[in-house]
């Protein structure tokens, strides 16, 4: 079977969404034939556009971005609709992963990709939305399936399932197996306040404030 | 004319210039907090958001949310917001970097926005107010832009 798998994120260095990817692809592997856009980094060309659009299955996986699909995916998606798809037995996937602690927050943007299924007539497959994705990358010495990352490794082996076996399934949402108050506290401990420190501010800069008037762009 | 009348404390936001698509290098919290790090114009949007009693939105409806061009203006303000969280509603939110808050209108059209558009785009709508601490939003659905410059409620 041939596979596309679109990776949506707009990040320069290593993703979120490619650590899930890197999940992802040994466990639908099995003898298909898998290529890995990611369209902020690799040029469109017609050769890929057209890989795409002959794929039996097509994978999505992106950040949430203000509760919806990022501006760049977007266009992408309606660059791929006005291509229009021959195959319409296309299973389209997707895995939305967000910066809340909630996966449940990432609904609207999967119930978006149905939509973009639907208008190019596609079959849809199955969305699944992945909570506290920063906290992601902290885990990756942890095997998949265990301990913090269970509940990924679950919602990625049942949509691994369906993908093999081209069946549709039900959106699953996730947060990981971890306290949220912990989540919480640690995404300030281990994440923003050394991030500052990396570019040489104190924390309590990272409350600034722009104060100078706005004028007409 | 949709705006008989832009005063002078209003600021419009259109695709004058060319706009960069936000990175995700959180630059805005954690590099120049408040201001984003692309200089293309479109750096200021958290600070206008923090100037503005009215937040309003024009756009076509694309699978129940934004056009690419709004959605970018949208996804390059979330200096607006503070990278921390609190819980409202039992889900996590970003805090808050400035004290006001704003009324959140969006106005979508298109010729063949689907009921599951519209369903979604309420959510969605619903779900930035939230999460930009909006203190009232509305949606509003048109089938054409012509429909919308008879005039936009507010």
């Amino acid at each position: 079977m041939q596979i596309s798998i679109i990776n949506g994120s707009p990040k320069l260095g290593k993703s979120t969404s490619d650590l899930i990817l890197e999940y992802l692809t040994p466990l639908i592997s099995d003898n298909n034939a898998i290529e890995i856009y990611n369209i902020s980094k690799t040029e469109m060309n017609e050769q890929r556009l057209a890989y795409i659009e002959n794929s039996g299955v097509i994978i999505f996986a992106f950040p949430l971005y203000i509760d919806s699909i990022p501006s760049h995916l977007l266009e992408f998606l309606i660059q791929l609709e006005k291509r229009q798809f021959s195959d319409k037995n296309t299973m389209v996937y997707c895995i939305v992963n967000n910066g809340f602690y909630e996966g449940r927050q990432n609904y609207i943007a999967i119930e978006q990709m149905k939509i973009w299924c639907a208008s190019n007539h596609l079959k849809w497959g199955q969305g699944v939305g992945v909570g506290a994705g920063e906290m992601l990358p902290f885990l990756k010495d942890i095997p998949l399936g265990h301990g913090p990352n269970k509940n990924l490794g679950n919602a990625l082996k049942r949509l691994s399932l369906n993908i093999l076996s081209a069946q549709s399934g039900e959106t699953l949402f996730i947060s990981p197996n971890w306290p949220r108050f912990l989540w919480k506290i640690e995404s300030s401990q281990f994440v923003w306040y050394p991030r500052a420190k990396t570019n040489g501010l104190k924390r309590s800069r990272l409350y600034d404030q722009v104060n100078n008037a706005v004028s007409n762009k | 004319m949709i705006y008989p009348q832009i005063d002078d404390g209003d600021v419009v936001i259109s695709e004058n210039s060319a706009i960069r698509n936000c990175i995700g290098c959180f630059g805005c919290w954690i590099k120049t907090p408040g201001k984003c790090v692309l200089k293309d114009g479109y750096d200021n949007m958290g600070h206008i958001f923090s100037q503005a009693d009215n937040v309003i939105i024009i756009s076509r409806c694309c699978y129940g949310g934004y056009s690419p061009f709004v959605k970018n203006v949208l996804d390059r303000s979330i200096s607006f917001l503070l990278p921390f969280f609190q819980t409202k509603n039992n889900e996590t939110h970003h805090k808050k970097r400035y004290k006001n808050t704003f009324k959140f209108i969006v106005h979508f059209y298109g010729e063949n926005i689907t009921s599951q558009e519209t369903d979604i785009a309420h959510s969605l709508i619903k779900a930035n107010a939230v999460n930009l601490h909006a203190n009232d939003s509305k949606v509003f659905f048109y089938h054409s832009f012509d429909e919308i410059a008879k005039g936009v409620q507010l």
